[in-house]
């Protein structure tokens, strides 16, 4: 399988704070991959280096690389800009901008270029349809965007990644904050997507990350204790540590 | 004093809490006493006889284009509404300056300049904030009229000193850039930054970023901003007269033109007035007072849709 | 790839219209500060204190008991223009008035002068007192004939050491000085602070303490908050409607006064000092009150003596507020006290602020933009320093939120 991402020896730090220890990580295409593990084990971390939304942190250095295909992330001469248009992210909180769910979705293709009507009206409508939205939503695209309830804000926002065409999906523990339904709408969403998409998930959830991912990292502490195919993963760990939190013996 | 028994403490609470409140009640009634004040002195020259000048006709008053059609102290031919014409045109120049700049400068404190220079920059603006009007006005009288005189030479335009439209929209805008960009700026520095993740996330640019999201989740603050800048612009007058040349007749639009606001206007000639000429300026009062009720309800109800979030 | 660059360009544009629009404000922050010192420092100095506002000639006689010559050298070195008189210890300098005629400029007087104090002729049995930089017009003598400035400065010196007996001399004071207004601005401050303080404190107690949330504290509130939005020319109004014939009324006063002025800014200060001690009222924790009451204080105890206390910074934040705006205040003072510059003070009669004095001299003919600027220096630095104390205090109260004074 190609190799969409692709991480050396990978550590990062927050002032004189190591977050994460030498990683070395693969991720492959068109498939799920879900990072568990408990609170600040530096699954987030990692999933935001992937497409340098760390550089936001103030005081933060990395050592390693980060391959994104044949590119160096971090390497000085790489386009930042560019990294981020060809991956989409999909936060914890869903996080809509203030406008209408049409110029939401149009958001991120008008920052690249100007598009007429007919060309962002195709383009809206594809990436709602894509993130299972547009049926709810096809008769008040110009109503606001802070309307809709919480699991319509965060497929909203997953329809709004999408609009980029990007590669990859990251998303950060994306329904944490929803209902279990909503939950269930999502996580069906997932399982639809990769057929398309290469997606890197980080998940609170083990049962989550049991129902939808075809690979299973587990982080510990910022370092990756283990990374094995998920049905291998849950029912016969390598790692002693891995098989303590699969049965709850910590979290 | 020691207050021993539960009974007298009792007692003393209710006194207590009856003079608290009698402060808060007075605190509060001094907004009915300027109105009631302003309304009955106001009204009077129209229903008086203004000891033998007559009654002032009200709807001159209100649309005339002359200040005072006669001599001072013998005529009642009285008319603002020149006046109420150039107060909002002034007024709203003044804002569309101020407007862009304020919100400009507050973007680049709190979102782009480095902590330190933003936090240097905001203090300095705070200060600003704080300058009384009339070193506002000792600054224009000294530096903006012979600003503009040199410009009206270099243009070829009449212009007398440079009293005129133009300096006294200048000085108005430098005095309510300051509180409009203190306001703005807190809106901005408000805007959540899951929102700016989001946008960057996205593959926009940290200008697109500002531009696109941060200002228009800052709209209602922003909002706030224009409508204080644009109260303090229309209540405005020991600056404005020292700039503006007292203007008694004809509206004037032209940016070399002398003029006069309500403010400036009730400020003229206080040292030596008696009579109907002193009194009238409560009824140019009343006018102003209605005008900036009226600009603050129209402008709080576009702000409640525009708060509305749409485009 | 020109789509490419096209943004670029766009973003740019933006980031150099930001910060050209930024710079224009601070800019001007820069050119105030620039042209009020360059007009006005030149006046800083202790004369403004000195000298009365208006420069007046007074005629001056020899005290009756003076008879003894100074015969003495000047104290200090005196400069190469000044003529000096040994007899009478005074050193006199060329001047030129607008009109281009000759004047003399009193230079120097020596403490053993025998006219440093002159009886005035004008007010029986006043004295005052010879100050540098007075002008003197003309000396009339007992022995001999008079001098007259205008004949210069060399000629007049000779003449004075020429003579023993000086029947009276003819001085033009120098003006410019704003101890009045400093003296007003003063006393405005002390009383309006006297009268908001207690009132704005009481209500903003009574609001927050004892009827927080009913319909009649938000009514009172929202009443409150109206004021905040009238300009300060309508309460100049209310002032003089008001608070005038009040005074009149009430005490020797004929008009405009500092009593009617300072009820006017109290008036004004209400609502900024009645929000800014609710909101140090809200920060102290509810925890207080009820461990207080609990203890079984009253609720006036608790309020005068666990509250208050633990508001005192807010308390002082509007104290401060209150001065600034005193300080700035113009347009409300001209009407409810008047634009007439004072040497003399007396609460019941009228004179200017600072500010007003400002004003007063701005609207003269011809405008007094050095002196303007001088009290404008003296009005910033207050300002600025008044500033920096409210921002020292709000970073205070938030450390507070996190801890408390008690």
């Amino acid at each position: 399988m190609k190799k969409v991402f692709d991480t050396q020896n990978l550590s990062l730090f927050y002032g004189k704070n190591q977050a994460l220890k030498n990683i070395n990580l693969s991720i492959f295409e068109k498939s799920v991959t879900a990072l568990i593990g408990p609170s600040g084990c530096g699954k987030s971390t990692f999933l935001r280096t992937l497409n340098r939304m760390n550089d936001l942190i103030p005081d933060v250095s990395i050592q390693g690389g980060v391959w994104f295909g044949d590119i160096s992330i971090y390497d000085k001469k790489t386009d930042v800009i560019d990294i981020r248009k060809r991956i989409g992210m999909v936060f914890q909180k869903p996080n809509p901008f203030p406008m209408s769910i049409y110029d939401n979705v149009a958001y991120g293709p008008r920052c690249q270029r100007s598009y007429s009507k007919k060309e962002m009206d195709a383009l809206v409508k594809d990436a709602l349809v894509k993130s299972a939205l547009y049926e709810e939503v096809k008769d008040r695209l110009q109503r606001s965007a802070l309307e809709l309830s919480g699991g319509q804000q965060q497929r909203l926002c997953i329809a709004r990644a999408l609009a980029m065409n990007p590669e990859v999906l990251l998303m950060d523990e994306p329904t944490s904050a929803l209902d279990p339904i909503a939950t269930a709408k999502i996580e069906e969403l997932i399982v639809e997507l990769k057929k398309n998409y290469t997606i890197v998930i980080v998940t609170h959830s083990m049962q989550q990350a049991a129902r939808i991912s075809d690979q299973t990292a587990f982080f510990l502490l910022g370092d990756l204790i283990e990374v094995e195919e998920t049905k291998t993963f849950f029912a016969t760990p390598k790692d002693p540590r891995s098989e303590s939190y699969i049965t709850g013996r910590f979290g | 004093m020691t207050i021993k028994t539960n009974v007298t403490k009792k007692w003393i609470d209710q006194l207590v809490e009856k003079i608290l409140f009698f402060m808060a009640l007075l605190s509060a009634s001094f907004i009915v006493m300027v109105v009631i004040v302003i309304i009955e002195r106001g009204l009077s020259p129209f229903f008086s006889d203004n000891d033998g000048l007559g009654q002032v006709n009200l709807f001159r008053f209100l649309t005339g284009i002359v200040y005072l059609d006669g001599p001072t102290f013998a005529s009642n031919a009285y008319g603002i509404g020149y006046l109420i014409i150039s107060t909002l045109y002034i007024a709203l120049l003044s804002l569309l300056i101020a407007m862009p700049i304020s919100i400009f400068s507050a973007l680049f404190i709190a979102k782009i300049a480095p902590k330190p220079l933003g936090n240097t920059l905001r203090t300095v603006t705070e200060i600003l904030a704080a300058i009384p009007s009339i070193v506002y006005g000792l600054f224009g009288a000294g530096v903006i009229l012979d600003l503009v005189y040199n410009l009206s030479l270099i243009v070829g335009v009449q212009s007398s000193a440079g009293f005129s439209v133009l300096s006294t929209v200048i000085v108005l805008a430098i005095m309510i850039i300051p509180t409009m960009t203190v306001i703005a700026e807190v809106a901005i520095r408000a805007v959540q930054k899951e929102l700016i993740h989001g946008s960057l996330a996205l593959g926009a640019t940290p200008t697109q970023t500002n531009f696109k999201v941060v200002l228009a989740s800052a709209k209602s603050g922003i909002f706030t901003a224009a409508i204080l800048g644009v109260g303090r612009a229309l209540g405005e007058a020991t600056a404005v007269s020292l700039v503006a040349g007292s203007r008694r007749s004809g509206i004037s639009f032209a940016l070399f033109e002398t003029t006069a606001t309500l403010t400036s206007t009730m400020l003229q000639g206080m040292k030596e007035t008696v009579g109907l000429d002193y009194t009238i300026r409560f009824s140019i009062g009343l006018v102003l007072m209605v005008i900036i009720l009226l600009v603050n309800f129209i402008l709080n109800f576009v702000k409640s849709k525009v708060g509305r979030v749409h485009v | 790839m020109s789509k490419f660059s096209f943004r670029y360009v766009i973003d740019a544009l933006l980031q150099g219209i930001t910060f050209l629009f930024s710079s224009i404000s601070f800019l001007t922050l820069g050119a105030i500060l620039v042209f009020v010192f360059n007009q006005g420092w030149s006046l800083i100095n202790i004369d403004l204190i000195r000298y009365p506002y208006e420069s007046t000639t007074i005629l001056g006689a020899p005290l009756e008991d003076q008879n003894e010559f100074c015969l003495c050298e000047p104290n200090i070195t005196l400069d190469p223009e000044v003529f000096y008189s040994n007899k009478w210890g005074v050193g006199f300098s060329q001047g030129q008035d607008l009109l281009g005629l000759a004047t003399v400029q009193l230079a120097y007087i020596h403490p053993n002068s025998p006219l440093s104090s002159l009886t005035n002729k004008g007010i029986e049995g006043n004295e005052f007192v010879l100050l540098p930089e007075y002008l003197i017009q003309k000396i009339s003598y007992n022995d001999r004939s008079t001098s007259l400035a205008r004949r210069g400065v060399e000629r007049m010196i000779n003449e004075l050491e020429s003579s023993n007996s000086i029947y009276e001399i003819e001085v033009i004071t120098k003006g410019g000085g704003i101890g009045g207004s400093i003296i007003t601005t003063l006393w405005l401050i002390g009383l309006t602070l006297i009268i908001a303080i207690p009132i704005g404190v009481g209500a903003a107690l009574y609001l927050n303490e004892y009827a927080k949330h009913s319909q009649f504290a938000n009514a009172i509130r929202s009443f409150i908050e109206t004021l905040t939005g009238v300009p300060s020319i309508i309460f100049g109004l209310l002032g003089v409607a008001i608070f005038i014939p009040l005074t009149v009324a009430t005490t020797n006063a004929t008009g405009g006064n500092l009593i009617s002025g300072a009820l006017t800014l109290s008036v004004i200060l209400l609502p900024i000092v009645i929000r800014t001690t609710e909101e140090s009222l809200k920060v102290v924790p509810m925890d207080y009150r009820n461990a207080s009451l609990a203890l079984g204080a009253s609720r006036t105890q608790t309020t005068f003596k666990v509250v208050v206390p633990n508001a005192l910074p807010g308390i002082l934040a509007a104290v401060l507020l209150g001065i600034g705006r005193i300080v700035g205040e113009s347009a409300a003072l001209i009407f409810a006290i008047g634009a007439i510059v004072r040497d003399e003070i007396t609460l019941t009669d009228k004179s200017t602020s600072l500010a007003v004095h400002i004003y007063s001299m701005m609207t003269d003919e011809p405008a007094n933009i050095e002196l303007s600027s001088t009290i404008a220096i003296i009005i910033l630095a207050i300002v600025l320093v008044l500033n920096l104390l409210i921002k020292f205090i709000s970073s205070k109260i938030m450390k507070g939120k996190l801890g408390g004074v008690i």
